[in-house]
């Protein structure tokens, strides 16, 4: 009876979109309540092949409906939000995101802890104590193996930049500021970072490239000075020539327990995750916290993202939470983010698109998100055979994810050109 | 006499309500028998007419001096005598008048009679009202006068009369002095019979015989009486024996008190009423002492009296008038009843208290008809059956034989009827019937009311990471205090050392013999792993996380220090300190204590310098303790009772834990004496851990049971909890959060919520929260070990099945 109902009754649609080229005109429609994906895109690219004699072949486009995409039936999708059937919906439209494409698959010799992609040089800290360069077309470039404990991560000096050189921290207390003669196998450290007390995790460059700051074990967060000019007064490596050993700049304590993730959010600021269940906004120049985000689990990794200043943060109970840290009310979890099935030990967002990022898990799934839809990611990308410890976007083109199969997987992203 | 008895007749009219005014009347006439018997006595001697005039006068008196005549025994008649007087009199003149011609004639047969002997006194009286001449007036005056008297004024004619009488014998009187005080027979009190033989009747003051006046005989008597018209108030004085004739008032007290009257004639009866305590409050009360103290305290019998009222009130017993009308409502309105009881509820019988019905007979069956189907008739085989069990008809599946009939007019009589009824009485009286209570109670109600495991988070709830590369079974974990990394210790002879969040394992170093327990050195400034590998302790330095600590801890344990100590051949012979090779310090050996028995456990005293060793087969070497700066070790108990299991260290206070099979005993390390026994109510302890803020011991045993003690309640277990269905082998509380684990050989781990408040008056809260089942069972063992993060809510486990498992929040 009801479903009958259903089927009969007709809904007030009207298309909205944000992208010029596949504009409709602003007339509302009727459309059966059921409808779903499918049918929607029938009828939204017979109207724009009517509209605009361009468009030729059809384009898949996904629909946005009260903020979330809409990924069941158009009634179903209202019900669940206690939303009207009587009113007109304004359905957004955008193409849809294609399918990453899986490239190519880099075998290492240990667990990949650590991944960073910058131009076509993919930078790889593994848990044998290497740093490797990959060429994206899958060329093994160079490699260093000078630390003595696990590489825990890496990060280049400057985005997409590779000239710049790149830093890479390790549970051997240390971190390492690298030159690197683009193209050759030549790798040359230059500063030796002492100063940790215990492991360090996670390392990040500031915008600029002009400082470093590193957390770990010893809950202390350190920045550094990250340039690759030689100060007079680091003294010179006793183990290799031409190497200096450098010490913090600033130490600054204030987590209670690890720190699991660090991101620059200027050149100023550093987001900061820890263990201890906080995310904490720390002043680079004044050594200070400036705001807190305190949650319920522990956090394994954070992402910040400049275009929405949000923060994304992946914790041990299968859960990545979006949280905006300029809500004055406090730590407010904007939206959860649920399909792993176990930890996520890392998150990023997508360099592009203030909705997309990308995680990966130790249930050996890497997942493509969009903010809008936090009940199921857009894309599962599998092709790991071991827990994902690592998973970077920093180029726009490649979704790129390492685990402990010793594998580094490289996606090609099809929605950017 | 009869004055007395007429005062008394006077109280009691006054008082006694007339209800019981017969009754009174009765006695009054009792009282009054004396002066009845004077009267009767001489009116025995003679029956004049000139008593006819009081008789006629008041028929009352008549009736009584009637009464009197016939024996004094008809006491009866006295509420008879109460006719209606006025009809009775007019009668009475109305016959006298008639009679008057006749009554001269009649002497002679009164005579007669009278010799007879006064058998029939109405006769008599008849007969002799009209022989006195003098009455004939009188009567006539009397006749008058009660006519006078229908219109009242009969009782004051009457006293006139009298009081004429009185005026004529005033004289007479005068001489007389027979009062009660004048005595003139000295006798006294007794009986005058006693002088009927003598001439005389006593003796007077002087001694002198009284003689009996002159008897005369009847005539004399009769004579007298027609002479003397005194003659009718004369009586005999017992005493003296002389005649007395009564005075004028003497007659009138009489009548009075015949009438019912109040003797004193001078008493007003019809008096104004004088209310003396009147209901007004008056100026001036006619009392004046002031009220008595009761009437100002509160009644004690009233208060009684309420106080059941109230008890009754609330007990249901009497009804207020309020819930009388409510139940006569409700009474009316559940007005319908049921026609026939239903048959499924017991019959409410008044008397019977809880009558248990007789149970129903079965309803007859098909067999049971007169015309049966055919497969209810007995065929051959089944008629043999029933033959065969002729002797013992119980063991029958029917007790009769179906049989058919055509018709119901055919089937005769039922043979065994009066039997079979009988039988059922016989059953219904001699088989008792007794009502089976069962109790129904849900297995809900008897679990206690616990809070929502939802509300304790955060806790484990699901595996996040297993540990994997162990080749046998891992006996024992510990993690490191800032959570980074882990050490178990397997039956493969190795110990591996893991990065918790990741899963790696970062180090493998063999350890040659089966290790039964690590445990991370609580102090952070020297890393330090106590292995208990076969009879061997080691103290490895894994060589992980800061190496300053770990060159620290190395240079610490280089030399041994010089230590100028005797040791006692006791210890020599219980335990080596001996350096490790190279080969062994390549791996990380640093120390190695060889004891002399197999080590099944080993723990750090908190700061980390003190360490205790558990032999069970030691026997009174069982347990050690060594420290760490002096390479030293020490036996603290001389004679432990019992097999050693395990031992442990307080965690703030110089205490010392020792469990034994059956009991937990707690020393104090300075006194160095025992300070508690703690009885485990179990046969076999396994483990124990204890609470970090040191009031709480949880000991694990093999028969099933995991028992919370409070050190500071008793020695006793505060609660039992029997959560797992085989042996407990480990237990684990964690450092921050309120829970605590166990594993046992089930496979299951529990992880609950152990909170300690630390309000004393508040006892510990205990729930269980969640059970994981991941590991396998491998030759009958489950979990060999569970321990806690040392930050998260994250417990981990290891089993048989060679793995380590981790649960996450």
């Amino acid at each position: 009876m009801n479903t009958e109902n259903l089927s009969e009754s007709q809904l007030q649609v009207k298309f909205i979109t944000k992208q010029e080229i596949y504009a409709v005109p602003d007339v509302p429609f009727s459309v059966p309540v059921n409808i779903n994906i499918k049918s929607l895109n029938k009828l939204l690219n017979e109207l724009l092949k009517e509209n605009n004699s361009n468009i030729i072949k059809s384009i898949d486009f996904d629909f946005i409906v009260l903020g979330e995409l809409l990924r069941v039936s158009l009634v179903e999708h209202l019900e669940e939000r206690n939303q009207s059937t009587e009113a007109t919906i304004e359905i957004e439209y955008v193409e849809r995101t294609q399918a990453p494409e899986p490239q190519d698959a880099l075998l290492h010799d240990d667990w990949v802890s650590s991944i960073q992609v910058a131009d076509k040089w993919i930078l790889t800290g593994c848990y044998d104590n290497t740093i490797n360069i990959w060429s994206i077309k899958g060329k093994h470039q160079a490699a260093s193996n000078k630390h003595t404990n696990c590489v825990r991560s890496v990060s280049w000096l400057k985005k997409g930049d590779p000239t710049k050189g790149f830093v890479s921290v390790s549970h051997d207390l240390t971190a390492i500021l690298w030159n690197w003669e683009v193209g050759t196998n030549d790798i040359q450290e230059h500063a030796i970072l002492k100063g940790h007390e215990r492991g360090i995790d996670t390392v990040s460059v500031s915008p600029d490239g002009t400082r470093l700051a590193t957390g770990g074990w010893d809950t202390h967060l350190k920045i550094w000075n990250a340039s690759l000019e030689t100060d007079n007064d680091e003294p010179p490596s006793k183990k290799t020539k031409g190497t200096f050993v450098r010490t913090p700049l600033v130490t600054v304590k204030g987590h209670k327990e690890t720190i699991s993730g660090s991101m620059w959010s200027d050149d100023k600021t550093i987001c900061t995750s820890s263990m201890d269940h906080t995310i904490k906004f720390w002043d680079a120049e004044m050594s200070s916290i400036k705001s807190e985000i305190v949650g319920q689990k522990a956090f394994l990794s954070l992402s910040w993202s400049p275009l929405n200043n949000m923060v994304l943060a992946s914790s041990a109970d299968r859960h990545i939470r979006l949280y905006d840290p300029r809500s004055i009310e406090g730590s407010i979890c904007k939206s959860t983010y649920t399909s792993h099935t176990l930890w996520v030990p890392t998150v990023t967002w997508s360099q592009y698109s203030e909705h997309l990022f990308m995680s990966g898990s130790y249930d050996k799934n890497v997942k493509l998100w969009d903010t809008r839809s936090p009940k199921a990611p857009l894309f599962d990308l599998s092709g790991h055979d071991g827990k994902v410890l690592c998973v970077d976007w920093s180029n726009n083109q490649y979704l790129v994810s390492g685990g402990t199969d010793n594998n580094v997987n490289i996606f090609k992203n099809n929605n950017y050109n | 006499m009869a004055k007395k008895g007429a005062r008394n007749k006077r109280k009691l009219e006054e008082h006694i309500p007339k209800k019981i005014e017969e009754e009174i009347n009765e006695e009054s006439d009792v009282e009054t028998d004396d002066l009845l018997n004077v009267i009767n006595n001489e009116e025995d001697a003679d029956s004049s007419d000139s008593d006819r005039d009081i008789e006629e006068s008041d028929g009352e008196v008549e009736d009584v001096l009637e009464s009197a005549t016939n024996g004094n025994d008809d006491d009866s008649d006295v509420e008879e005598e109460e006719d209606d007087a006025d009809e009775e009199e007019d009668d009475d003149v109305n016959e006298e008048e008639d009679d008057i011609d006749d009554e001269e004639d009649d002497v002679s047969s009164v005579e007669d009679e009278e010799n007879e002997g006064w058998t029939s006194s109405e006769n008599e009286e008849e007969e002799d009202k009209p022989k006195n001449g003098t009455s004939l007036s009188e009567t006539k005056s009397k006749t008058k006068s009660s006519k006078n008297k229908a219109d009242g004024g009969s009782v004051s004619s009457l006293t006139k009369l009298v009081k004429n009488d009185d005026n004529k014998e005033d004289d007479e009187y005068k001489n007389d002095s027979s009062d009660d005080e004048d005595i003139r027979n000295t006798v006294g009190n007794i009986p005058m019979k006693w002088y009927d033989e003598y001439k005389h009747i006593g003796y007077n003051w002087d001694g002198k015989k009284i003689l009996k006046p002159p008897q005369g005989d009847q005539l004399d008597e009769f004579l007298k009486k027609m002479e003397d018209p005194d003659f009718w108030r004369t009586v005999k004085d017992p005493q003296t024996g002389q005649d007395v004739v009564l005075s004028e008032q003497d007659i009138e007290l009489i009548r009075r008190i015949q009438a019912r009257r109040n003797p004193d004639a001078q008493f007003d009866e019809y008096a104004p009423w004088i209310e003396w305590f009147t209901s007004e409050v008056m100026q001036m009360p006619v009392r004046k002492f002031p009220e008595h103290k009761r009437s100002f305290l509160p009644s004690k019998s009233e208060a009684k009296k309420v106080s059941k009222l109230v008890h009754s009130l609330k007990m249901g017993w009497l009804k207020t008038l309020a819930e009388k009308e409510k139940e006569r409502t409700k009474k009316d309105a559940m007005n319908f009843y049921m026609l026939w009881e239903s048959d499924d509820q017991a019959e409410h019988m008044r008397r019977i208290y809880k009558h248990i019905s007789a149970p129903k007979r079965a309803l007859p069956g098909h067999a049971e008809s007169y015309n049966p189907p055919a497969e209810y008739l007995f065929n051959e085989k089944e008629m043999k059956l029933w033959k065969k069990y002729e002797e013992t008809p119980s063991k029958r599946k029917l007790h009769f034989l179906p049989q058919k009939y055509d018709s119901l007019r055919k089937v005769p009589s039922y043979s065994r009827f009066i039997k079979e009824r009988f039988l059922r009485c016989l059953d219904l009286y001699l088989c008792p019937r007794a009502i089976k209570m069962r109790l129904t109670i849900e297995p809900e109600d008897l679990v206690p009311k616990l809070p929502s495991p939802k509300d304790l988070q955060p806790f484990p709830s699901v595996q996040s990471i297993i540990y994997e590369g162990h080749s046998d079974m891992v006996r024992c974990i510990s993690v490191d205090k800032i959570g980074q990394y882990m050490v178990s210790g397997s039956d493969d002879t190795t110990i591996k050392i893991w990065e918790i969040n990741t899963g790696r394992c970062v180090k493998t170093i063999p350890v040659e013999g089966i290790v039964r327990s690590v445990e991370w050195c609580p102090n952070t400034a020297i890393n330090l792993i106590l292995v208990a590998a076969s009879n061997r302790v080691i103290l490895i330095n894994p060589n992980i996380g800061d190496y300053v600590v770990c060159e620290k801890t190395d240079e610490l344990l280089k030399e041994a220090p010089l230590s100028d100590l005797i040791i006692s051949d006791k210890v020599k012979t219980t335990v080596q300190w001996v350096d490790p090779t190279e080969e062994e310090y390549a791996k990380g050996f640093r120390l190695i204590l060889k004891h002399f028995k197999e080590v099944a456990q080993v723990t750090w005293h908190g700061k980390g310098d003190y360490f205790a060793t558990v032999m069970p087969e030691g026997a009174n070497k069982a347990v050690l303790i060594s420290q760490l700066s002096k390479r030293r070790s020490q036996i603290p108990l001389a004679k432990p009772k019992g097999l050693v299991q395990c031992v442990l260290f307080h965690p703030t206070r110089p205490m010392f834990f020792v469990a034994t099979q059956r009991h937990v005993r707690v020393y104090d390390l300075l006194k160095q004496a025992m300070v508690k026994k703690l009885t485990t109510e179990s046969k076999w302890v396994s483990k124990m851990d204890i609470h970090p803020g040191g009031d709480n011991l949880l000991v694990a045993t093999y028969d099933r049971k995991v028992l919370w003690f409070d050190l500071d309640l008793s020695t006793k277990p505060y609660q039992t909890l029997r959560l797992h269905p085989t042996a407990v082998r480990a237990i684990a509380y964690h450092k921050r959060y309120p829970l605590f684990a166990t594993g046992s050989d089930d496979t299951g781990v529990i992880v609950s919520h152990g909170m300690v408040y630390n309000d004393l008056l508040q006892n510990a809260l205990i729930v269980p929260l969640k059970r994981f089942e991941e590991h396998k069972r491998v030759n009958d063992f489950g979990v060999f070990d569970v321990k806690f993060h040392p930050h998260q809510p994250w417990v981990f486990s290891s089993g048989a099945d060679s793995t380590i498992r981790l649960h996450c929040n």
